[in-house]
């Protein structure tokens, strides 16, 4: 039995191809039209929040956050992505649960009331979020093809979970990691997925949030300056 | 409406026969009688040519895919074919082809075949009655062990369920040349109606032992993987199929590779899968005409091996 696990690869693993993977992004828009404009103003206050910078807007950007790991488990995970992909649901759950968590962490950490970030830094935070979230969507169109089936963020897993790592900078290094572990998980098990489906272009945002959430568990909170 | 012959249309019907000459397999529809080979131990006869579910049917709940592979499925049906595989494993692909068959209402055409596959060697009747469900069917014609999952208790239920009138024909699965001593042994020692495992042009570990042991023990055998899960397309599409393809009865790669593993003599049946209409078109085309000798057998799989 031993050897006969080595001679499994992981597409045979794959109960499905790429076209109806790449077709759940399509459903999913379809179904949804017009109510992705909600997604759209989503990643513009996100964005707009962490330029902001005091205690109520990391707040109010981590519920946000929360809300669209609620949104993109609930809905592309369980049901557009689980019926074909067992583990979906189980990930979808998972991102539940992270949603949960993180609305409980945006409601009551305590932040102090004021900034302690450069004006400049807050400025490239918040353009580069967004200029982030505006063009990761476009990969899964380059991918495919088809303009409607761009990957939002809030709707589609891969890029929520990209989107939501910058925003954990908002919590100190030695909480962070909690709110790192699924999309580091998540991340691996989507490009193992896309890989073996030879979606390489697809493959580049989970890729890009391994680095992201590698490098996040090493970047500390610039510290508050003493008063005195 | 009689037709002057012109030089136009005399130079348009000349054209349409070369293209004919070029895409047989969309060009001329399959003449003869289909294919079949008998199950050994009830001499029931089956089409030679039978369609897997394998990643092909697992579309969810996309209508669109949907009505595309009822179509798919519509084909089979309609060019000979009657033997469908699945297995629970195969995410929605039951379901699937539940509805494609409620769509087509082509139940009385179907030779239902699925499998087994828990590790929970008690819940072979309730995977059974889960499985009849989403095709929408009474009973099966065969109930296979998946890969040998807890084959020891799922056997001995599902000699039971034959018994019983639950299930026609009952078998055992294995694919990628996995533990063939283990399934040798179970060939030796159980009462089989099925085995099904890999088989085709370039995996040919089977003819070893496997095919000959189910022909001495009069198991009837299943071929999966006929075309590598598409590889060998992939390998071979390019290249020219040989000059004597038509002397072996083979007009396209698909013919090539379906009739290598028809032609052994105990193969009851191929399964590929196909989530294109022309395809599938292709594949049962190998239901019809001459199959390989022996000693084109041999030039076949040579050629290949060549390339």
């Amino acid at each position: 039995m031993g050897t006969t696990w080595l001679s499994y690869s992981l597409s045979d693993f794959l109960m499905f191809g790429p076209e109806v993977f790449l077709r759940l992004f399509v459903r999913i828009n379809q179904d949804l039209w017009p109510w992705q404009g909600v997604a759209v103003v989503m990643v513009i206050a996100i964005g707009a929040l962490l330029v902001r910078g005091d205690a109520m807007a990391r707040r109010s950007a981590l519920l946000l956050v929360a809300a669209a790991w609620l949104w993109s488990g609930a809905g592309f995970l369980m049901h557009y992505y689980g019926p074909i992909n067992l583990p979906a649901i189980w990930f979808g759950w998972a991102f539940v649960l992270q949603g949960a968590l993180l609305t409980v962490a945006g409601l009551f950490w305590p932040w102090n009331a004021a900034t302690n970030r450069p004006i400049w830094s807050r400025w490239l935070m918040g353009i580069g979020w967004i200029a982030l979230m505006g063009l990761s969507p476009l990969l899964a169109v380059a991918q495919t093809g088809n303009g409607q089936a761009a990957a939002l963020f809030a709707v589609t897993p891969d890029v929520t979970a990209l989107g939501a790592v910058p925003c954990m900078l908002l919590f100190p290094r030695r909480v962070r990691w909690l709110f790192l572990l699924l999309p580091l998980i998540w991340s691996l098990f989507s490009m193992a997925t896309l890989w073996t489906l030879g979606t390489w272009v697809l493959a580049v945002i989970p890729g890009t949030t391994l680095v992201l959430a590698a490098m996040a568990c090493f970047v500390s909170p610039r510290q508050a300056r003493n008063p005195d | 409406m009689a037709h002057e012959l012109t030089r136009r249309r005399f130079l348009a019907a000349m054209a349409a026969a070369g293209l004919s000459c070029r895409m047989p397999a969309l060009m001329a529809a399959p003449k003869g009688d289909v294919m079949t080979n008998p199950i050994p131990s009830s001499g029931e006869r089956v089409p030679a040519v039978g369609m897997g579910t394998w990643r092909t049917f697992n579309v969810g709940g996309d209508q669109y895919l949907i009505d595309q592979r009822t179509e798919v499925l519509k084909t089979f049906f309609d060019l000979g074919g009657t033997l469908v595989d699945c297995s629970p494993m195969y995410g929605s692909a039951a379901e699937v082809m539940g509805e494609a068959l409620d769509t087509l209402n082509a139940r009385e055409k179907l030779f239902s075949a699925t499998k087994i596959w828990t590790g929970d060697g008690d819940a072979t009747r309730q995977q059974d009655r889960e499985s009849r469900r989403k095709w929408g069917i009474e009973r099966f014609d065969l109930q296979q062990v998946h890969n040998l999952v807890a084959w020891q208790q799922h056997l001995a239920t599902l000699q039971q369920m034959k018994a019983d009138g639950d299930v026609r024909y009952i078998g055992i699965t294995t694919s990628h040349g996995r533990r063939h001593g283990d399934f040798a042994r179970i060939m030796e020692t159980e009462p089989l109606d099925f085995v099904q495992l890999t088989y085709n042009v370039l995996d040919r570990e089977a003819e070893d032992r496997l095919l000959p042991l189910a022909r001495e023990r009069g198991i009837a055998v299943i071929a999966n993987r006929p075309f590598q899960g598409g590889r060998l397309f992939r390998r071979f599409q390019s290249e020219a199929l040989p000059p004597w393809a038509d002397e072996v009865g083979c007009r396209n790669w698909a013919e090539f590779f379906l009739k290598y593993i028809l032609s052994h003599p105990a193969v009851t049946c191929a399964i590929p899968a196909t989530t294109s209409v022309e395809h599938m078109k292709e594949n049962m085309g190998a239901l019809y005409g001459a199959l390989p000798d022996e000693k084109q057998r041999r030039r076949m799989a040579a050629y290949v091996a060549g390339l």
